[in-house]
């Protein structure tokens, strides 16, 4: 009978313990162990560790992740802001200043308020509320 | 609801039947996670990341599939990419990976804790999978993405390492 290497040995007769298969057959695995006292010793071992951990099992989790994924996938589906208004508004203030800027040119009150307006409607179009402005009416006894 | 549906909800645009996978696989995902980076704190950050890293991903998904399989493969990506930045686990105060069993002392079971926590994660991983989820061969070269001979001499050889720390303590 072919002798096969101890690793060889060890191994499929680990597999063989896991009772999977394996390519080399029983009586080659057997005959190996039977004329290696090393692999014998090995094997011992091996297998005092392969019953310890065969009786083990997981420690059971608690877990509530969801009330921090929750928020977190929100953000991810929320409607993206596009660019485009504020190239938009930024070439619109770039004209601005230059219209602005022609000697010899009154535009009038009107044409001076137009970045103070300009600005109002990027802070509408923001949602955002910079002041801090009380925008709900609080009733109070 | 079972998971395609759920995902299939999801892809509509209602986030919150996500919540159903999350709620299912939560708890075995911890485990999982704990087992490799040894602390519970890190392994429920690792889980989190890879919820929205599915999330994220969900029209790549595979109706046919199952969802936990391919939530692995991103769960494991995390928690690797965790180990990588840490450079070993800390010294361990009390099992958490292991339930308590009347056939070991409390002292046994911590010795045996902390020498799968001594292995390479890639040891302690299918080791644990092995042994603490029961998996097959044919299993274990499934999720780890390995032909089922890689799986035969990972496994041989992760049982040597842990033989190797357990030397002395339970011979």
């Amino acid at each position: 009978m072919n002798d096969i290497n101890c690793n060889d040995a060890l191994m499929a007769k680990m597999v063989e313990i896991d009772n999977e298969e394996t390519e080399f057959s029983s009586a080659q695995i057997n005959f190996h162990l039977a004329n290696c006292e090393n692999c014998r010793r090995e094997l011992e071992q091996m297998q005092v560790a392969d019953n310890l951990l065969k009786r083990q099992v997981r420690l059971e989790q608690t877990a509530n992740l969801w009330s921090g994924i929750e928020p977190r996938i929100e953000a991810e589906t929320a409607p993206q802001i596009s660019w485009k208004p504020f190239v938009f508004i930024g070439s619109f203030l770039v004209a601005y200043k230059l219209l602005e800027m022609l000697p010899d040119e009154d535009f009038g009150l009107a044409f001076k308020l137009v970045p103070l307006v300009f600005i109002v409607a990027v802070f509408v179009f923001l949602k955002e509320n910079p002041f801090k402005i009380n925008t709900e009416l609080i009733l109070e006894r | 609801m079972d998971d395609r549906t759920a995902i299939e909800i999801c892809l509509k645009g209602e986030n919150e039947a996500f919540r159903h996978l999350v709620e299912s696989y939560q708890k075995q995902a911890v485990a999982y996670a704990l087992a490799i980076l040894g602390n519970r704190e890190d392994a429920l950050d690792a889980v989190q990341e890879a919820f929205v890293d599915a999330f994220r991903s969900l029209r790549k998904f595979d109706l046919t599939r199952r969802f936990y399989p391919w939530f692995y493969v991103l769960l494991r990506n995390r928690c690797f990419k965790m180990t990588a930045k840490k450079r070993e686990i800390e010294n361990i105060e009390e099992t958490e990976i292991l339930a308590p069993q009347a056939s070991l002392s409390g002292e046994e079971r911590f010795a045996l804790e902390r020498a799968l926590l001594a292995l390479s994660k890639e040891d302690r991983e299918i080791i644990t999978l092995k042994y603490l989820d029961g998996l097959s061969y044919q299993e274990l070269a499934e999720q780890l993405e390995i032909p089922r001979g890689t799986v035969m001499s990972r496994l041989f050889y992760a049982r040597k390492q842990l033989q190797a720390k357990l030397t002395g303590t339970f011979h």
